[in-house]
């Protein structure tokens, strides 16, 4: 009922209780602030389970490696105290400071994608080529930025092209080079989960920006095709493939489809409730990346099937919350870049939960705002501030919130009085 | 889309189909491991150990970790003493379990784990040790590789000994450690009972002594001594030679691994003529003082009977026909027995049944039941040819005297030893009074005449104290229907003191060289292993002297 006494709106509480909840819900999101505590809401949900569910299932692994079950819990809390602010300092920014950073962003990412294939500077791991070292041993995984240059320097490129854009030329020049680019240069990483995402970034600005179904087919074509070639070329990917038809069948399940396999394992042993948070068995050196991007795994086995369809609800509800802005925001900037955010936030989501779940083959992305990792999350979350920052771009919200101070100011003032 | 297709899928794997994935995995990270039961000990009547298990360590292997398997041969063959070349033979391959040293010392153990090499381990173990060596060995038995007994009381006590095996199920991690709080489902397992027996390892030792040496200077094939207490029927030395050292069976030839004094049955001769006699007295058709005039040979059932030594017509009492051991004597006194009483009092002195005692292998004998006798078989089961016995039911026939007139089943194990130390006694021994006290105390009387100067075995004679006892000299069979060329076995069955007898004791010899009358060859073992068994008891003299009783007439 938070959301009722903050709404500022004293006749719909009157009559709220005598409505069915269903009606009481269509009033509450029909609210023009809902989208603003929508995305609020799903993101601290969704950042506390996953520091809750990152220590539970990186306890093991943490506690062999330095002895303490808290290490690399302690370093994702620090992540999110880092990017506590880039999301405070996003809600608070104008639209036009993001289109300022849109260019320097995206030309820094190029240049760090750039950097981490250069023997010496990218650090190997596991066969990928994923991460530049900063001092203090931590790591930057440059394709996670990407992700938001891509989306702010895009939404800018197409925002400023608006009335050229029934022209393909102009809808697709610079934009899919650039964007074809950056996939590349993350594809050569190799990193095929963000180079889809990325992929997905640029198919939503194009769709925002009003490009034609028979556009996307022929896109959708060329790319899939490419995407087949790339998965012949390279033999892991293949495996992968025909792994993840039946990852548990017995020549599969100790090879290519041991992760997979044993992340289907920990999702069963979870049942409708879970065995309990902490009481993953899987985490003990069975399923590999716990707590990255198995983390949905160990979710669904500590927490069952109530709590993986929770987080699927919550991201769920952060899409909703999304469109609902590009909707109602009358500003070009911010629809697209809103749409560009969904697309890389739900799409990586849908990914990663749908490979855990055995409906997409793996392809080694980490669950937003959820998984462990500093690059993929101070992005994140400042791209929520962006989107936090959208929402109040709703002319009736900004009242609404402006109201809600007023409010809260009056009943200050009534209690000093009081006194 | 994708979503309802995911929450879809999340109930199909979590909800309704949950049992194909989650048994899998519960099956892949359960672990079942065996808890050993402890073996149980086996200990003399005074609690020294004769078997006991110790902790010991297996060296073990794993071939497909080990990249360098001469370097691992060189530092693993001084400190284990196998040699290098069947190391690296162990050592390489692609399996990854190879036992390299079953139940080696703990500090050999240690050892092996100060060297530090990848790929090799040492788990517990135990091991079954035999601390005294040969001692008892015949009767304690011995177990096999994987420490099941499979021989003696080993063997026969094996459900009690071996208690029972406990298992654990626990969840493990990928590396092999529990899972903390996983599922633990244990079975401690139940360690096994002790067992004492009633073997004095002094006596026992002595035994062995005497009749392994005994056994050498006869050039016999076998020898066997038992010492009982005839009061209780409690075995306290039951000594064969040769023995082996079940310590180390390799050396050990399998023929001598059994128990032969409860296993051979051999016919056992002139002790036997006690029985007839006591079936005589018993039924009041002789007493000791009753004159026989004994032939120098006898016609019965169409063969012809001889004493061992030819002589013209004798005039001997009973007690004569008993200390000179008169064949032709005992035939007479059966005769008047008849075939049906002679069986009966056989029976129940124990011959034909195994005794009872409680080691695995026992031998009936073989004493054919009335109808299927022939003419001559009255006459020779007279003097103990045509039947054959173990020597332990031989030791029950005296026991049986020793102990007026009352029979109680021989037995060895007084008991088991729970896990809380208490010595749980095995039910008492079964007691039948065979022939009346006054019967059994004249026919220690009539024994003791065997032992004097005139009697078969002076040599069983020990200085202060009474002994009344018998040989026996019987003809082997030859294993073609006849006796002739296959030597003797000798026998010296006694009791002491004869008045009130506290021990009997019987050795036998099988088929000795050097001398084969059992008084010259098996009457001084029989001095030897009881002089040092009255000492070791405190069994003191009776200071009573015998009534001299006439053996001719």
């Amino acid at each position: 009922m938070t959301i009722t006494s903050l709404a500022g709106r004293p006749r719909a509480r009157r009559t709220a209780a005598a409505r069915s909840p269903i009606a009481t819900l269509i009033d509450l999101l029909s609210r023009p602030q809902a989208s603003y505590y929508l995305v609020i809401g799903t993101t601290s949900l969704l950042l506390v389970l996953g520091l809750i569910m990152v220590l539970s299932a990186s306890s093991v692994t943490s506690f062999d490696s330095s002895g303490s079950s808290f290490t690399i819990a302690g370093r994702q809390a620090l992540w999110v105290v880092i990017g506590m602010p880039a999301l405070l300092v996003a809600a608070r920014l104008p639209v036009k400071a993001y289109r300022m950073l849109a260019y320097p962003l995206m030309l820094a990412s190029i240049v760090l994608l750039f950097a981490v294939l250069v023997p010496g500077v990218g650090q190997n791991v596991s066969g990928a080529t994923r991460w530049i070292a900063l001092p203090g041993g931590m790591q930057l995984q440059p394709s996670e930025p990407a992700k938001l240059a891509l989306v702010l320097w895009g939404a800018d490129l197409l925002t400023r092209k608006e009335k050229l854009l029934a022209d393909t030329k102009h809808l697709l020049v610079p934009l899919l080079p650039m964007a074809l680019l950056m996939a590349g240069l993350v594809m050569v990483e190799p990193d095929m989960g963000t180079t889809i995402v990325l992929v997905l970034v640029l198919l939503a600005l194009l769709f925002t920006a009003g490009a034609q179904l028979g556009l996307f087919a022929k896109l959708g074509l060329s790319l899939g095709g490419l995407a087949g070639l790339l998965a012949i070329a390279e033999p892991y990917r293949m495996q992968r493939l025909v792994g993840f038809r039946d990852p548990c069948a017995k020549q599969h399940a100790l090879s290519v489809g041991y992760q997979a396999c044993q992340g289907l394992y920990a999702i069963s042993s979870g049942g409708w409730f879970g065995v309990g948070l902490g009481g993953s068995r899987e985490k003990f050196g069975y399923l590999p990346n716990t707590y990255t991007d198995y983390i949905f795994a160990i979710i669904g086995e500590e927490l069952g099937l109530l709590g993986t369809l929770l987080v699927l609800a919550l991201f769920g509800l952060l899409a909703y919350a999304s469109i609902r802005i590009a909707q109602r925001c009358r500003d070009r900037f911010s629809q697209l870049a809103t749409a560009g955010v969904t697309a890389w936030l739900l799409g990586q989501a849908l990914v990663n939960m749908g490979a855990v779940v055995g409906l997409l083959p793996i392809t080694g992305i980490p669950l937003p705002l959820v998984s462990f990792g500093g690059s993929a999350l101070v992005p994140t979350m400042f791209a929520i501030g962006m989107l936090i920052s959208f929402a109040r771009c709703e002319p009736t919200t900004a009242k609404a919130l402006a109201a809600r101070r007023a409010a809260r100011g009056r009943r200050s003032a009534r209690l000093a009085w009081s006194r | 889309m994708l979503m309802s297709l995911i929450a879809a899928r999340l109930v199909q794997l979590q909800g309704v189909d949950r049992a194909t994935y989650a048994v899998a995995a519960a099956a892949q990270r359960l672990h079942t491991v065996t808890l050993t039961a402890t073996r149980g000990m086996i200990t003399d009547r005074s609690g020294h150990p004769l078997a006991e298990t110790i902790d010991a360590r297996d060296i073990v292997a794993d071939p497909s970790e080990i990249t360098n398997p001469a370097k691992v041969a060189d530092v693993l063959a001084p400190v284990l003493q196998i040699k290098r070349a069947t190391l690296v033979r162990e050592l390489t391959g692609t399996n990854q379990y190879s036992r390299l040293a079953a139940a080696v010392s703990p500090a050999e153990g240690d050892a092996v784990d100060a060297l530090n090499l990848a790929g090799i381990s040492t788990p517990d173990a135990s091991r079954r040790i035999y601390p005294d060596g040969a001692l008892a060995s015949n009767v304690v038995g011995f177990v096999g590789a994987s420490g099941q007994g499979l021989g003696g009381l080993e063997l026969s006590y094996q459900r009690q000994l071996a208690g029972r095996n406990g298992v654990a199920h626990y969840e493990v991690g990928a590396n092999g450690a529990p899972i903390p709080d996983g599922r633990d489902l244990t079975t401690a397992a139940k360690a096994g009972e002790g067992l004492r027996l009633t073997l004095q390892r002094d006596i026992q030792f002595e035994a062995q002594q005497a009749i392994t040496a005994q056994v050498k200077a006869t050039h016999a094939l076998s020898g066997t001594v038992i010492v009982m207490n005839p009061r209780n029927g409690q075995v306290l030395a039951l000594a064969v030679a040769p023995g082996f050292d079940p310590n180390d069976l390799s050396k050990a030839s399998s023929a001598d691994l059994g128990d032969p004094a409860v296993s051979d049955a051999y016919e056992p001769g002139s002790v036997i003529k006690s029985v007839t006699v006591s079936a005589a007295l018993q039924n009041g058709l002789v007493t000791p003082k009753s004159k026989f005039v004994i032939p120098s040979s006898l016609s019965y059932g169409g063969s012809r009977f001889h004493d061992a030594e030819n002589h013209g017509t004798e005039h001997l009492t009973l007690t004569g026909i008993l200390a000179y051991s008169s064949n032709i004597g005992a035939i007479e006194i059966a005769k008047r027995v008849g075939d049906q009483r002679l069986y009966d009092y056989l029976r129940a002195f124990g011959f034909g049944q195994p005794t009872g005692v409680g080691l695995p292998g026992e031998s009936a004998g073989v004493l054919l039941p009335v109808d299927q006798w022939s003419g001559t078989t009255l006459p020779t089961l007279a003097f103990g040819q045509g039947l054959s016995v173990t020597a332990m039911q031989v030791a029950s026939l005296y026991s049986t005297i020793a102990n007026n007139g009352v029979r109680v089943t021989p037995n060895i194990v007084e008991g088991t030893i729970g896990s809380n130390g208490q010595l749980k006694r095995v039910a008492a021994p079964h007691r039948q009074q065979v022939i009346s006290p006054d019967v059994a105390a004249k026919m220690r009387q009539i024994l003791e005449s065997v032992t004097t100067n005139e009697g078969t075995a002076p040599a069983a004679r020990i200085p202060g104290y009474r002994i009344a006892g018998k040989t026996g000299t019987a003809n082997r069979a030859n294993g073609h229907g006849g006796y002739t060329g296959a030597g003797y076995d000798a026998t010296f069955v006694g009791m002491v003191p004869a008045d009130d007898p506290k021990l009997v004791c019987e050795v036998v010899l099988e088929r000795p060289i050097r001398g084969y009358f059992g008084g010259l060859v098996a009457a001084p073992v029989f001095k030897t292993v009881m002089s040092f068994a009255l000492r070791t008891l405190g069994i003191a003299p009776t200071f009573t002297k015998p009534a001299k009783a006439k053996l001719t007439w």
